[in-house]
């Protein structure tokens, strides 16, 4: 069993940047004025951050750490270690991006670098790995940076994909503290259906060559090259509704967890509003519980657990009161897992906006 | 209100079906309108009609009637 207790971390703070550039539905050319309203309606992302081509995930991530690291007061030289947690590297497939961070950001050479690549799951990865090296105390402050660039890895003519993503990067502190909450880290891992989310052509088994830049017309809006990242919208949709929920269900009864008083908040993957809702439903979730921000920013990957941090409980979770979070996420792998954990008087500065 | 009678009220809420049509032949095959999300609403209102949370082989293989039937058994329930 994957699942963890982690004692002795606390996290500190949450921070998030974004592009400026905001697009609407209605902005793709691929769908008519009644097409866009049918999407903003069923899928529930109205609009998304999209930069340009030049911005980086790891730059937005840049951007929230040094404002997250200003506002706690931590020296650069304090912070031990340093996850950047993304699938849009600045370079493919080396150097890793943590460690061109390590140097943008000014941090210590004695600080650890490392890199995730583990898609929407990707802020529990990072947080588990940097939780568990935290909890023994030889290092005590982490640095934990996730974000994508999504739409990037993608055929811009691919409609059941392109409207899904947008770009956000963030980054969460944790640190050292023998009084804090244990965090429980739940994974899933179902290798089998990987090809529901996957990039076929650029990696080593199918480098690239000229045919993997040939676009194939695949119908309703679909045309993407083998270079390009797909999404098997049925198989993913399939899995989004079944597996978290299941674990999630398993873990509020094994833990006798009262869904209406002992949880705060809710923080599920912006996926989007089919999945989301479902998953509300299927858990008996109250509603009121649970922020919703894919309408704004859209699937932002790894950062939308601490994507919904800043935008939308910012004020609650600043406060010097202790909040509950329960946090379910699923993607690539395929991959799922849950995370309960226990903040107090976070450090959040307000959204960034690059 | 029998399960199977539940069971069968989840085709009319979906494609407004005639219940004297509901059997063998009734599929994805057979039925134009039964495309991937009408498909996703059929499990959706079996997990809700009968308190279930179905796997993701048990929702890719709901294409017909009979199907459904087999996956509620298969789920603990009779119909």
């Amino acid at each position: 069993m994957a699942r963890w207790n982690i004692h002795n971390v606390s996290v500190r703070g949450v921070s998030a940047c974004v592009p400026k550039k905001v697009v609407h539905t209605e902005d793709f050319l691929f769908f008519d004025k009644e097409g866009a309203e049918v999407f903003n309606n069923t899928v529930g992302i109205r609009e998304r951050r999209l930069g340009p081509d030049s911005l980086c995930a790891s730059d937005m991530c840049q951007a929230a750490a040094e404002k997250l690291i200003a506002e706690l007061g931590w020296g650069k030289e304090s912070i031990d270690m340093l996850i950047f947690e993304s699938v849009t590297a600045d370079f493919h497939p080396t150097p890793p991006t943590s460690c061109l961070l390590q140097d943008r950001l000014g941090l210590s050479e004695d600080c650890f670098c490392l890199d995730i690549p583990m898609g929407c799951c990707g802020c529990m990865y990072a947080m588990n790995v940097a939780g568990n090296m935290l909890s023994n105390g030889n290092i005590k402050r982490a640095l934990v940076l996730i974000g994508d660039t999504a739409l990037r890895m993608g055929s811009m003519q691919d409609k059941s994909r392109v409207p899904l993503f947008g770009d956000m990067g963030t980054a969460v502190a944790l640190e050292y503290d023998t009084t804090a909450e244990p965090i429980l880290i739940d994974f899933h891992t179902q290798g089998s259906g990987y090809k529901a989310l996957m990039t076929p052509h650029g990696g080593f088994r199918h480098p690239l060559t000229p045919e993997s830049f040939v676009q194939e017309d695949f119908g309703n809006g679909i045309l993407r090259a083998p270079k390009d990242t797909l999404i098997d919208g049925m198989a993913v949709f399939t899995f989004a509704i079944s597996k978290p929920a299941k674990t999630v269900a398993n873990i509020i009864e094994e833990l006798g967890i009262d869904r209406e008083n002992d949880i705060d908040y809710y923080l599920i993957h912006q996926a989007n509003k089919l999945i989301v809702d479902r998953l509300v439903k299927k858990l008996k979730l109250p509603v009121e519980k649970v922020p919703y921000n894919l309408e704004s920013f859209g699937n932002t990957g790894g950062a939308s657990v601490p994507g919904l941090m800043v935008t939308r409980l910012r004020e609650q979770l600043q406060k010097d009161e202790p909040h509950r979070l329960l946090c379910s996420s699923f993607g690539l792998g395929l991959s799922w897992g849950t995370m309960l954990l226990n903040v107090k008087n976070l450090v959040i500065p307000e959204l960034i906006e690059i | 209100m029998t399960n199977l009678e539940k069971y069968n009220d989840i085709f009319v809420q979906v494609f407004g079906a005639d219940i004297a049509l509901l059997g063998d032949n009734y599929s994805k095959e057979t039925v134009s309108e039964w495309d991937s999300v009408h498909q996703l609403n059929i499990i959706s209102l079996m997990e809700e009609t009968f308190d279930l949370m179905l796997d993701p082989e048990d929702i890719m293989a709901c294409t017909s009637y009979n199907a459904g039937k087999e996956i509620l058994a298969r789920n603990g329930v009779k119909l």
